[in-house]
């Protein structure tokens, strides 16, 4: 991705948008009693796009925002965001992408992996209270919400970025070549 | 040209984790001073329009998630109402005889909880969570509304949780289901006392710890704050405010105890409007 300073502002927003609906939207509504979190899905999309450099920073940032916003503490949600935009710019630098499966299976890959990561982190700076076997459904679905989540998040991402994204062979549709003058 | 940029890559990626790790160190188990109270005011009031406009949306996802859960809820609605019932008529009757006691021995301040010292704020739910290792909501009222850190807060059927930090306009509620949370409790009647703690990740249950197996506690009890105080300490929370119902209890036999499993009354996964107990003794 080649980074100017229009494409950092959309990236911030981006970022800020995400965030707050998460916040305020995904992480208020229940579906079979477990809150989609999209967030991992949008560092993994921007992961994708942008290389594993961006990846991390903008895990890095979404995660510092959600702890502050949330009074959490500061460090464990970046420290798990920032290894999954990590992983997911990873991937793209190795491999290509020729289907948009891909992302889609990444997102609940990488979801999982953040889930598990935020309960490692927990688990690391302690926990007092027991803990119900429901967070692994609770794991679970949240990764099925960022499969369907994730592949809506890169297509909007996908053509909110497009400006700077390395050109991407596209399939265009083969059409007769016109001649001037016949019908 | 190549090496250079990996160079640079893991340079940046090493910098954000130890970035990470010296936020973990600093702030592990206390506030982060001006950063988080300043970013929270800078996004609450957008977080307060967004809730705002998205309401409609959310409450069509509640509508759907909700007929799944309808028939049994009513069931389970309809044995509530007759118990209450029963129960009103005999706390008249309590409460009849509690007020002509009082007179009896010269006591003639208001029976009612302690809660009556309070100044409740309501304010509205903005933003939440989203992970169930951090169980918290963010609400629209804040320190130029009296409130304050550790303040209790209560939705119509019971009690919620407590204020973990306060901006001007917002503060943070940390939840019974929050992995920090612990209140002090009592069983009512018989007034078995204890602690309830969250079960993470199912905020439909809470556990009354460190009871003794050799107390009575029965399903359909119900649990209360107990807001004892002792030589200068005191609960957080003021007395007989209602938690929850037992559920079960079972017995932890290589402990001698017994963990005692609660519903709680307030439905701690789908808040909106809660109020702040401000201005009580801290």
């Amino acid at each position: 991705m080649i980074v100017t300073p229009r494409i950092f502002a959309r990236l911030a927003v981006i970022t800020v948008v995400g965030v707050v609906l998460q916040l305020s939207y995904f992480s208020r509504v229940a579906v079979f009693d477990a809150s989609p979190d999209l967030l991992p899905a949008l560092v993994v999309v921007l992961g994708l796009l942008g290389g594993s450099l961006t990846g991390a920073v903008v895990g890095f940032s979404i995660g510092l925002l959600v702890d502050c916003l949330t009074a959490g503490t500061l460090g464990a949600s970046s420290l798990v965001l920032l290894g999954t935009g990590y992983l997911a710019g990873l991937f793209r630098e190795r491999f290509d992408i020729h289907s948009l499966l891909v992302p889609a299976v990444l997102c609940m890959a990488l979801t999982l992996f953040a889930e598990v990561g935020f309960g490692a982190v927990q688990v690391m700076l302690g926990i007092d209270a027991p803990v119900s076997v429901l967070v692994i459904r609770d794991m679970v679905l949240k990764s099925i919400y960022a499969f369907f989540g994730g592949w809506l998040i890169y297509l909007a991402v996908r053509r909110i970025l497009r400006p700077a994204l390395v050109e991407e062979a596209r399939v265009r549709r083969r059409r007769q070549p016109r001649v001037l003058g016949r019908v | 040209m190549y090496r250079k940029q990996v160079r640079r890559r893991r340079a940046v990626l090493a910098l954000l984790i130890i970035s990470s790790f010296l936020l973990l160190t600093i702030t592990f188990g206390r506030s982060s001073g001006g950063l988080q109270d300043g970013v929270s005011t800078i996004f609450s009031p957008l977080q307060g329009v967004a809730d705002r406009a998205l309401k409609p949306a959310r409450d069509m996802v509640d509508w759907f998630d909700k007929t799944f859960e309808a028939r049994g809820e009513n069931e389970r609605l309809e044995e509530q109402l007759a118990k209450a019932r029963r129960e009103a008529a005999a706390g008249q009757v309590a409460l009849q005889e509690n007020a002509q006691l009082r007179k009896l021995v010269g006591l003639d301040r208001d029976p009612a909880i302690a809660a009556s010292a309070y100044e409740p704020v309501t304010a509205r739910v903005i933003a939440r969570s989203p992970t169930v290792w951090h169980s918290t909501v963010t609400i629209d009222a804040g320190s130029d509304d009296d409130v304050a850190v550790d303040d209790p807060v209560i939705a119509g059927e019971g009690l919620v949780g407590r204020v973990s930090s306060v901006q001007a306009g917002s503060a943070q509620v940390a939840l019974l289901s929050d992995n920090s949370s612990a209140v002090s409790a009592k069983v009512v009647p018989g007034g078995v006392q204890g602690s309830i703690e969250p079960a993470i990740g199912n905020p439909e249950d809470l556990i009354l710890d460190f009871i003794n197996a050799s107390k009575d506690v029965t399903r359909g009890q119900t649990v209360v704050t107990s807001g004892w105080q002792a030589q200068g300490l005191g609960s957080l929370f003021p007395a007989n405010i209602p938690i929850g119902e037992v559920t079960r209890a079972s017995i932890l036999e290589q402990e001698a105890s017994q963990q005692v499993h609660v519903r709680p009354f307030a439905d701690l996964a789908n808040l909106d409007l809660m109020q702040v107990l401000t201005g009580g003794p801290k």
